[in-house]
């Protein structure tokens, strides 16, 4: 018998090599079969968390998601969701099925929304869904920039778009700080920031997730009179300034990559085409802007 | 070796005589870093209690197949496993949680406490006691937890489960909440206090001067 044999002879080389590579092919089982079984219910909940962020970070009462069932409906009641081609501002759901579908995503029309992650595209480093950024013009260690990016636009009681939610991301001390940033339909002041995926040190830049820094940042101007990003974490901010939120204590690349992430998402390499183009359409007339709500509702 | 421990001695024994906490003062790390809150002091503590008696019986069970030379990383190969394991579950069942213990969970594998019992007592006895010897220990860590955290939470923010219980001069009420509880180094004085009461209680675990 092998067992028997191994039992008696334990530390021979040839034994010792059998039971090393026995224990980690169990091992190795174990582990990928739990991961690949439960994959599905981990991604339903990160979707379903990004959403609950989605609804905090745009004021909603805790008890509006208070279950998976109510985040559920809340969203899908209150948020259009759109995805736009991130070089031109216009909305390009059809642009990026066709760009997904030539990495090989082969997704329905209606099935976009669900299945597209801005983050995981970005990180595929294809051309045909992302840029590679150069680095002088990448503070907030980007690196790869998706092409097309969701938009969420929370309506209103009279239908008309009350909050746009961005999708920003940043490196930190350790790791990407992904975060929604709220702003209001003059895509001038800030309705709120939240952090909803980062490793950063507990207790330390961890606490960007907290309530105090969080709560700096409502009604504060993200552009300068110049149309510059003025948005900026500082030591011992001037919390009056409305360009400026307080620093982090201990964690100032933490702090850092906040203004950064700013800087880059609300600039040219952004957000900022999308802005522009909400904004002058914003100031030819209110019929046409209306039609372009619709638009976004089809779309 | 010694006359065999019965079940119950094998699980109550590490939770007041011979805690891993308070008598051996291991695993200290965690228990500072994860007891802000009960709920998360809770999980955290069932973590480590299905990590401990898991691997150990797992360890006792394949023990007479382990090289000496590699039984270390034998060991830690299956202790990796079953966090990771723990890991997952976590994160597909109850995401909320195990976003707020963070890198806490995956670091139970360097917990003193789940590698001295494999290497300790699993390797010497059958899987049986293993479990039994892994769950006590687990509990043992896991009470000084839910101790460290009750306190904390109730006196760092006035809750208990996230439930207001004092409540806060911020809203309204009369209790102005104890800044130092919510940073670390309160856990040390709980545990100190605890060690403290422990000892007068049970006179014998006072280590002779």
């Amino acid at each position: 018998m092998l067992l028997e044999n191994i039992k008696k002879n334990k530390d021979s080389p040839l034994n010792t090599a059998i039971v090393a590579g026995a224990l980690c092919l169990v091992c190795a089982l174990v582990v990928s079969t739990a991961a690949s079984s439960l994959k599905s219910m981990q991604d339903a909940n990160i979707a379903l968390d990004r959403k609950k962020n989605l609804l905090a970070v745009t004021k909603f009462p805790a008890e509006s998601f208070a279950t998976s069932a109510l985040v559920e409906s809340t969203f899908s009641d209150n948020f259009d969701v759109i995805i736009i081609d991130m070089d031109s501002g216009e909305e390009a759901p059809d642009e990026c099925l066709e760009a997904m579908k030539s990495i090989g995503k082969k997704w329905k029309a209606e099935e976009l929304t669900d299945k597209y992650d801005q983050y995981l595209a970005s990180k595929t480093k294809r051309k045909e869904v992302c840029s590679k950024i150069a680095s002088a013009d990448d503070p907030a260690g980007v690196k790869y920039r998706e092409k097309f990016s969701y938009v969420y636009i929370l309506k209103g009681e009279d239908g008309k778009p009350k909050n746009y939610v961005l999708p920003v991301r940043g490196y930190g001390l350790w790791s990407m700080m992904h975060g929604y940033l709220a702003i209001k339909p003059d895509f001038q002041t800030v309705e709120g920031l939240v952090f909803y995926d980062q490793a950063e040190t507990p207790g330390l830049g961890g606490e960007v997730k907290s309530e105090r820094f969080k709560g700096q940042w409502p009604g504060k101007q993200l552009f300068g009179d110049d149309g510059e990003v003025k948005i900026q974490v500082v030591k011992n901010a001037d919390t009056s300034d409305k360009h400026s939120i307080d620093a982090l204590s201990g964690a100032t690349i933490t702090s850092n990559g906040v203004t950064d992430a700013m800087r880059y998402w609300l600039g040219p390499q952004g957000f900022k085409p999308f802005i522009d183009r909400m904004k002058s359409s914003a100031t030819t007339d209110a019929t046409s802007s209306d039609q372009k709500e619709t638009g976004a509702r089809n779309g | 070796m010694a006359k065999a421990k019965t079940t119950k001695e094998l699980v109550v024994e590490p939770v007041f005589d011979n805690n891993p906490i308070a008598l051996q003062v291991l695993g200290i790390c965690s228990a500072l870093a994860v007891t802000t809150q009960l709920t998360t002091s809770l999980t955290m503590a069932i973590a480590v209690i299905v990590v401990t008696a898991c691997s150990s019986a797992a360890v006792a069970l394949i023990r007479e197949y382990i090289p000496s030379s590699i039984r270390i990383i034998c060991q830690m190969t299956i202790i990796a496993s079953m966090v990771i394991l723990v890991d997952q579950v976590l994160r597909a069942f109850f995401y909320d949680l195990s976003k707020e213990l963070s890198v806490f969970v995956g670091l139970i594998i360097t917990n003193c406490i789940v590698m001295g019992r494999a290497e300790g007592f699993a390797m010497k006895n059958n899987p049986i006691a293993s479990f039994w010897d892994g769950l006590g220990n687990g509990l043992g860590y896991g009470l000084i937890l839910v101790v460290v955290g009750f306190f904390r939470e109730l006196l760092g923010s006035g809750k208990l489960f996230g439930f207001s219980v004092l409540p806060l001069k911020a809203d309204g009420g009369w209790y102005e909440p104890n800044g130092l509880m919510l940073l670390s180094p309160s856990a040390f004085f709980i545990i100190g206090i605890f060690i403290w009461v422990l000892r007068t209680w049970k006179p014998e675990q006072v280590e002779a001067s």
